[in-house]
């Protein structure tokens, strides 16, 4: 699917995320403002850690070997 | 820059803003304006007496005689439950009762049951004894049926006359005996009956055979049931019965009266907790002047000011009192305690960040970040998504039982995880998210999202087990490729995945504690720390690790073959060398020898400046005047630029070189330590993985292997119970562990003072409920 369009994908999820949080739980100014960094902060760990694995395998320097058996 | 003075403040971010206030209050209301300052909860008293002993204050009586009521309160809950009554819970529509009232209902109450109780033990040593008796009777009547039957009726006056307690013998009535002349004495016999302690007969009967020279008969029967003569057995049966009636009469009276305080008992253990509080407190207060008002200190949070007003203006009311309470804000010398306000969810993670120290009055609150990064880092640690849905279900059973098991009194490792269920929550689905990525499932992997990318080179995979499969395809879309579980080569690449993936994480979280130290320097305002303390900071650690993590970057993106080992450590031992093969940009070699003398440049800017120019700020402000007040020559730099307070007080160059050249090498030296320490999340995550194969193929797979029921049901519950036992909670608890290292050491090491003390508003609801 290609690095882009997944990192564009795990986007539109932190943009959806923010949207329900604000729908869901609207606690005026200063709530909300944490509520946005709680999801923020969630979208990059999440986006970091498939990133970082997708990255890994898009060149592989080592290819499986079957074990005997 | 000025986007971030736009926003609104956040919730949790900064503590609350404080207040210190002083109330003056009239001595007729002040019990109720207590009072009902400890029902709202948001004024902590400072107590300004407290180099008086608790003997000197003011209202030492009140004080102990709560004490005497809180006792019998514990002596009638004891009494309760020896009389294994359950607490009756049904709400009492009692009217309120005065304190006075209280006191001597207590004390009624407690003559009462008092004198019951010795009653009824008086009563049951009688039931006792007569119970003896009969066992006497009933056993001697057996041993004397075999003698001369005429002589039974002077027989049985004997036994009436005679019983033995234990080692205590009564022998007037033989004496009586022997005065006696006649038949009686045809037998040539005395003899005496009694009950006697099992673990004494024997050295009773020595006793008597030495004392009658041997010319004895001894005999005895253990104490049971035994048919015997019917006309004295009852009398005493009769009387038995009679006692037995009282003793039942008697028992049920007291249960009555244990009912009928049960069913207040709460409510007046409550109500005497409550005033002894608020003695207590009112003991904080000292007397003014005129003597007709207490005068007390506090701190408050500024939202709270105008409830704490309309509290004291229900007070004077309800008092009928002439004047009002005063109540108004005055300068303190201290810093304020710090609050936050935190609702179920925060709460646990603001206790763990509290473990570590409290947060100084207005600084970042880690928290903030907290909530989120800590369940990742468990995640990453703990990633398989079998575990993640056992975990998940852990913590909904405890959400949805949340208010019956908040009520209940809970074992203490319950009551850890009751606390911590929103903790497990957020990280039982971060653990099945890392479990997807991962791709292991009680480490078995799934082809969930796609083919694999790997397949044979030729048709007949001649060589899969020499030189393996390749790459034909687009990366598999989401994780790792479940081709790599069971091979030869899964390790090694797995290793280099998680490793760098580690230091990947490190080097971002680092950032974010420096960027947070920036932050926290631009609200206390001071451009020194940023300057001279955050930018060498920012410039060191990125020009090292930060190219680090842009050289695995790049590595990753172009596939190739540099060995990053190499090229980091000549980066330092010989810079100007030739890179060769391991070369991944274009004009590394500048590049590097520009990064390192950065770095070298970085360490005298984050040691010297700043206390040199702290120096010079202090003798432009204290200029020409060389008799200065004698003050402690410690000083807290970072918050003296902040504050608006003068303080003549002596400078210690040598001392704030000294803190700052410590601040500086742990920063240099922490660096690498730090960015070392990331990698236990490769290793736990590699020994979790580890341990979930063992125990799938060596357990459940060889069991499954053999035929027979009973060996696989063996194997699934070995299966399951070191799935539970040692995976679910020893791995749970160490990842938990090394999780909250991360935060604390390498995270909060950043930037993160911790050197506040929290608010502990006087409150009703977080009053210690008494021990059972």
């Amino acid at each position: 699917m290609g690095f882009l369009i997944t990192s564009l994908i795990f986007i539109v999820a932190g943009v959806i995320g923010a949207l329900l949080a604000r729908i869901c739980c609207n606690r005026g100014p200063s709530g909300n403002l944490f509520h946005l960094t709680l999801v923020i902060t969630t979208t990059v760990c999440c986006w970091m850690m498939w990133a970082i694995v997708y990255l890994a395998q898009m060149n592989p320097l080592i290819v499986p070997i079957l074990s005997e058996g | 820059m000025e986007f971030f003075d736009n926003l609104p403040a956040m919730d949790l971010m900064r503590s609350e803003k404080m207040t210190f206030v002083q109330l003056i209050i009239p001595f007729e209301s002040a019990h109720r304006a207590i009072s009902y300052l400890g029902e709202l909860g948001l004024l902590q008293f400072r107590d300004l007496n407290d180099d008086k002993s608790p003997f000197q204050r003011t209202f030492v009586n009140q004080v102990k005689r709560c004490g005497e009521m809180s006792r019998k309160l514990r002596f009638f809950k004891d009494q309760i439950n020896k009389a294994s009554l359950l607490p009756l819970t049904h709400p009492t529509l009692q009217p309120d009762i005065d304190l006075e009232e209280l006191e001597t209902q207590l004390a009624e109450h407690e003559t009462e049951l008092v004198e019951m109780n010795a009653n009824g033990e008086k009563l049951r040593q009688t039931y006792n004894e007569l119970l003896e008796f009969k066992m006497v009777l009933q056993k001697a009547g057996g041993f004397l049926v075999s003698a001369q039957s005429h002589k039974v009726t002077e027989d049985r006056e004997l036994e009436e006359n005679l019983y033995l307690n234990n080692d205590y013998i009564e022998r007037a009535s033989l004496l009586e005996q022997e005065m006696q002349p006649g038949p009686s004495n045809q037998a040539g016999l005395r003899f005496i009956s009694g009950i006697i302690c099992k673990s004494k007969i024997l050295r009773f009967e020595r006793m008597l055979f030495r004392a009658t020279r041997g010319n004895m008969f001894f005999n005895q029967a253990p104490a049971e049931e035994y048919v015997m003569d019917p006309v004295l057995a009852e009398k005493v049966l009769s009387r038995l019965s009679e006692l037995e009636a009282t003793l039942d009469a008697g028992i049920r009276h007291r249960n009555t009266a244990l009912n009928s305080i049960g069913s207040h008992l709460k409510k007046w253990t409550d109500m005497v907790r409550k005033e002894k509080a608020v003695y207590d407190t009112l003991n904080m207060l000292n007397f003014d002047v005129t003597k007709k008002c207490l005068v007390g200190e506090g701190w408050c949070p500024i939202f709270a000011k105008p409830q704490i007003q309309e509290v004291l203006q229900r007070a004077t009311f309800d008092s009928n009192s002439q004047v009002g309470i005063i109540f108004h804000v005055m300068d303190a010398v201290e810093s304020p305690p710090t609050y936050f306000r935190t609702n179920k969810f925060t709460h646990a993670f603001q206790e763990i960040v509290d473990a570590y120290g409290v947060a100084r009055y207005q600084e970042a609150n880690p928290v903030v970040y907290t909530v989120i990064t800590y369940p990742f880092l468990f995640a990453v640690m703990f990633g398989d998504w079998g575990h993640g849905i056992c975990l998940l279900l852990g913590a909904l059973i405890l959400i949805a039982r949340e208010r019956r098991l908040g009520s209940q009194k809970l074992g203490s490792f319950m009551e850890l995880a009751f606390g911590g269920r929103y903790v497990i929550l957020l990280m039982a689905v971060f653990s099945i998210y890392c479990g997807l990525i991962y791709n292991e499932f009680f480490s078995v992997p799934f082809h969930i999202f796609g083919l694999s990318a790997y397949k044979c080179r030729d048709s007949t995979c001649s060589d899969a087990r020499t030189t393996g499969l390749i790459k034909y395809r687009d990366t598999y879309p989401f994780g790792v490729d479940p081709s790599w579980r069971g091979n030869r080569s899964e390790l090694p690449f797995l290793n280099s995945l998680k490793m760098k993936m580690s230091i990947l994480f490190g080097v971002a979280q680092m950032n974010l504690g420096i960027i947070l130290s920036y932050f926290n320097a631009r609200f206390f305002a001071s451009s020194l720390d940023i300057r001279y303390q955050f930018v060498p900071q920012m410039i060191f650690f990125n020009s090292l690790f930060g190219y680090l993590a842009l050289l695995i970057l790049i590595k990753w993106c172009t596939g190739s073959q540099a060995d990053l080992y190499h090229v980091m450590i000549y980066m330092f031992l010989s810079p100007t060398d030739d890179i060769g093969d391991n070369q991944l940009l274009w004009a590394q070699r500048p590049l590097q020898i520009l990064l390192l003398l950065l770095a070298i440049v970085a360490v005298p800017w984050m040691l010297f400046p700043k206390p040199l120019i702290l120096r010079k700020i202090h003798i432009e402000r204290f200029q020409g005047r060389t008799y200065g007040l004698l003050g402690t020559s410690e000083m807290d730099l970072d918050s003296e630029l902040g504050s608006a307070r003068q303080r003549h007080e002596e400078f210690n160059f040598s001392e704030v070189l000294v803190h700052q050249m410590i601040h500086a090498i742990e920063f240099v030296l922490g660096a690498v330590s730090n960015t070392a320490s990331y990698l236990r999340l490769w290793a736990l995550s590699l020994a979790h993985s580890e341990l979930s194969t063992v125990f799938y193929e060596k357990v459940l797979l060889l069991a499954w292997g053999f035929d027979n029921i009973l060996i696989r049901l063996a194997g699934l519950a070995v299966f399951a119970f070191a799935t539970a036992f040692i995976l679910l909670m020893m791995e749970t608890l160490s990842a938990f562990l090394h999780a909250l290292r991360l935060h604390w050491v390498e995270f909060m090491g950043k930037f993160y003072f911790a050197d506040g003390y929290k608010f502990r508003p006087f409150s009703f609801a977080s009053l210690p409920e008494e021990d059972d």
